[in-house]
């Protein structure tokens, strides 16, 4: 439940009781700065920033790295890509591969062990990388007669390119996540809102919108609920819904889905009335009851944030 | 062979103190029993009767419907099938194109065959006071009252040994919950299936239940005839339970006009009875 | 002083004529039931009353202004309901804000909106609750929220339609006891199907088919055991031992001079 309604963690910490708009224009500055950061050096010096914000917000570290977990392909992907096809900067060291009758067979070998290990639920990423190491340090080992050698050469500009992506990577990961972390989806809500204010002399709904979203948040809870109860109901009816081919996956699916759409509306219908029937109706003017006040922290907070950005513009030329 | 729950125990939050139910030793005849399940909201009930289907599995202790242990069965579905679940609300179960079609789903995701399940689909509509042209119409058509019934008749064509149902009669009319509960006692009556039923009105309770179990917090307070329940003043306290309308009015009659009528009169039958005898 | 007053209303939903000709004055300060079974219009009526649902024909005049389509949103201003559900009537994330909500419509200040959300949720006994989630609150407290929510906007009639029947006997109760301090100081309309909700109401009208079939003082209207039954309702208790009693030829004048006071709480 937690995951879609906001992963907000509830701590009295400075960075929890910043203005929501305050956090979202920081957040906004900070994603510009990394962006425009062409070092290393830089890219980490910022990194370190993130880190104390994240230390200083009393949420635990784990649910950083719990955010980042789902971009661990991703990461690897584009650190991996770089090292190998970034030929640029001066070699750092060569790395040697022997391909032997000898080292193919061991290569079958581990792949044949690892698919097995994976029936017995060893598996996950990093069973996969450490195969995938132990198989290149295979071939790195002069082991019978090689009749093919490659050279594979690492170069340093691949190397700190690929860290430096990975490195915003982590910085924009985390950032987003302090913010959601810190804030409630409500007050988030609310905060976008005001930032988007200026949008209504384009005729954005900016009002619906919010509204929408908020309700939308409300109703999550609720909903999910009834998703529970439906899916008990189908099960003692002898919907099995860890299992099945594909025909009984769309039956369960079916047997989910109308009910859920026939609640949605109705609900959606009670709701129109009752908001209705309590004087709204889209588009009319409206007063704020939960006023957003800038403190000082709030101003301090924005006074930082421009002038790292102007830092970053300074330093990088 | 029922149900049987021996000292079982379960936890939603597992780090959490708080027992969902606690320390349950039961016993559930498949044959001629009548139960009421109550208990206030969060007292467990909802919990208890998961556990008798297979939807919920106790953190400890045992759960056997039929003899064989729920937890050990490899075939969750050979369960399910004896207990025939409905929910509250059970309207909003329904999806299929026709009412057929719906009544038939359930027994044939337990291996019914589709000529077989249609025939039982024909009984089952006709047990619940369905006309049969509703068969080809879609759930959706119907009112709530006629929804509901073709979600009960969907679980009966099941064949369960055992039939639960959560608050059947919420957010019907008086006509329909009396309508109602008549249908569980007929069903009852011709079957000699046990039905439990969870409720909040007492009234029912007195008038139907050969068995009463009363939960609160987490634990089986009560379980014996409703008459015991309702004559123990202090123990009705203790549950914060009300006394059904014709025991409070018998009551009544005896303090304003200084009567001696027997109080234990559990319908208006009985106090009728009562009345009249004492002339 | 009537303060709704419908005339020769006519309604149909989808083909099926719900109400033909309908009438009925309501007065200030008095405190209605509506009764009627599931489908017997009382939920619609209350619908096309403040303009949620469209009539097709007549005149529905509140506190004196007719009920036109561009003055809809304003009339409505006098009326409050509480409806059924009450989960698909908590449009806040939190208690506080679901009173924000109503108040944020009439366009009221900060500190007024501040003011009423105490005033009210005190009343209603939920002010502890005031920055609770919906989904933490029992069927009871949400009720008592919604009740809160209409009221912070200080309409001139409260209508309550079935506020109790999906809730538990605990939250019934407090939502009842809730509903009688209200009918102290407003004009109140409750809609229900359960006769003993309506003893202790000024008025009684019972609705069958779209049409009125009693009106009048609860005790008076009790006594037509016949065309309550025929209404698809249920008698009280005290009506039903009478009638048996009858039935059997059982006399008894001093039971019989008691039976009403047997109902008499809730």
């Amino acid at each position: 439940m937690n995951v879609i309604v906001g992963r907000y963690i509830n701590r009295n910490s400075w960075v929890h009781r910043l203005d929501p708009r305050m956090k979202i224009l920081s957040l906004i500055i900070l994603m510009i700065g990394t962006f425009m950061t062409s070092t290393l050096i830089n890219m980490l010096w910022i990194l370190a920033g993130v880190f104390l914000l994240i230390l200083t917000s009393k949420i635990s570290l784990l649910n950083f790295i719990k955010s980042l977990v789902p971009l661990l392909f991703l990461m690897t992907f584009t650190f991996v890509f770089q090292v190998l096809f970034n030929k640029q900067g001066p070699i750092i060291s060569t790395l040697t591969l022997n391909l032997s009758f000898i080292t193919i067979l061991l290569n079958v070998v581990v792949i044949i062990g690892y698919q097995i290990l994976k029936r017995f639920r060893i598996r996950g990423f990093f069973w996969f990388l450490l195969t995938f190491a132990f198989i290149i340090y295979l071939y790195t080992l002069n082991l019978g007669t090689p009749f093919k050698i490659i050279n594979l050469n690492l170069y340093r500009d691949g190397l700190t390119f690929g860290l430096f992506l990975l490195v915003r990577i982590i910085i924009l990961v985390s950032a987003s996540s302090l913010l959601t972390l810190t804030t409630k989806p409500a007050d988030l809500n609310n905060g976008l809102e005001r930032l988007m204010k200026p949008l209504k002399v384009l005729k954005v709904p900016v009002d619906e919108m919010s509204m929408m979203i908020s309700i939308a948040l409300r109703f999550i809870p609720t909903l999910l609920d009834e998703v529970n109860k439906i899916m008990k109901a189908q099960a003692s009816r002898g919907v099995d819904f860890a299992s099945g081919n594909i025909k009984k996956k769309v039956v369960q699916i079916v047997s989910l889905l109308v009910p859920m759409f026939v609640i949605s509306f109705k609900r959606a219908d009670d709701l129109s009335n009752a908001m209705e029937a309590r004087g709204y109706f889209p588009g009319m003017e409206r007063s704020k009851f939960g006023i957003l006040k800038f403190r000082f922290s709030d101003y301090l907070t924005i006074l930082f944030s421009i002038s790292f950005l102007v830092g970053i513009v300074y330093f990088d030329l | 062979m029922g149900i049987e729950f021996e000292n079982v125990n379960y936890k939603y939050d597992k780090r959490n103190a708080k027992y969902a139910i606690k320390n349950i030793d039961l016993k559930i005849d498949s044959l001629n029993e009548f139960i009421c399940l109550v208990g206030h909201t969060g007292s467990g009930k909802s919990t208890l009767i998961q556990h008798m289907n297979g939807l919920i599995l106790a953190n400890s202790g045992i759960v056997k419907v039929s003899g064989s242990d729920v937890k050990k069965t490899r075939n969750i579905n050979s369960v399910r099938r004896k207990v025939g679940m409905v929910f509250q609300f059970p309207e909003y179960q329904l999806f299929e194109e026709t009412v057929e079609k719906d009544i038939i789903f359930g027994p044939t995701n337990f291996g019914v065959s589709k000529k077989e399940a249609i025939l039982k689909a024909k009984e089952v509509a006709k047990l619940v006071g369905l006309e049969q042209t509703i068969l080809e119409k879609s759930p959706f058509n119907l009112s709530g009252g006629e929804m509901r019934r073709v979600a009960i008749a969907g679980v009966l064509a099941m064949e369960p040994d055992i039939l639960i149902l959560d608050e059947p009669t919420v957010g019907l009319d008086p006509k329909g919950q009396r309508e109602m509960m008549e249908l569980f006692k007929k069903i009852h009556q011709t079957t000699k299936k046990t039905i439990i039923v969870v409720t909040h009105d007492m009234d029912v309770v007195s008038e139907y239940s050969t068995r009463v179990i009363v939960m609160k917090e987490a634990e089986k307070k009560f379980d014996g005839l409703a008459r015991d329940l309702f004559l123990d003043q202090k123990l009705l306290e203790e549950l914060n339970l009300k006394k059904p309308t014709y025991i409070k009015i018998a009551e009544k009659i005896n303090k304003k006009l200084n009567r001696n009528y027997q109080i234990g009169c559990l319908s208006l039958a009985e106090l009728i009875k009562e009345i009249v005898k004492g002339e | 002083m009537e303060i709704i007053k419908v005339e020769n209303m006519s309604f149909s939903y989808s083909k099926e004529e719900i109400f033909k000709d309908f009438n009925i004055v309501i007065n200030k300060g008095e405190w209605i039931t509506i009764l009627g079974h599931n489908g017997s219009g009382k939920s619609t009526l209350t619908k096309v009353m403040i303009g949620l649902l469209k009539k097709e024909t007549g005149i529905i005049k509140i506190n004196g202004i007719e009920l036109t389509e561009e003055n809809v949103y304003d009339v409505r201003k006098n009326i409050g309901i509480v409806f059924q559900n009450p989960d698909n009537q908590f449009v806040g994330s939190t208690v506080k804000d679901d009173l924000a909500f109503g108040l944020e419509n009439l366009c009221l200040a900060h500190d007024e909106i501040e003011m009423r959300i105490e005033k009210y949720l005190t009343k209603v006994n939920m002010l502890e609750y005031k920055d609770k989630e919906p989904h933490n609150l029992s069927g009871g407290e949400k009720q008592r929220v919604a009740i809160a929510a209409v009221l912070s906007m200080e309409p001139e009639i409260i209508i309550l339609d079935e506020a109790t029947s999906m809730l538990d006997p605990k939250g019934k109760e407090e939502v009842i006891e809730v509903i009688k301090n209200l009918s102290e100081n407003n004009t109140v309309i409750t809609i229900t199907h359960n006769l003993s909700e309506a003893i202790l109401s000024d008025r009684v009208i019972v609705l069958n088919k779209g049409k009125i079939v009693l009106d009048g003082k609860p005790l008076a209207v009790f006594k037509e055991t016949e065309k309550i039954l025929s209404a698809g309702l249920d008698l009280l208790p005290s009506m039903k031992i009478a009638n048996k009693l009858a039935e059997l030829n059982y006399q008894d004048e001093e039971l019989k001079g008691i039976l009403w006071e047997l109902n008499s709480k809730m």
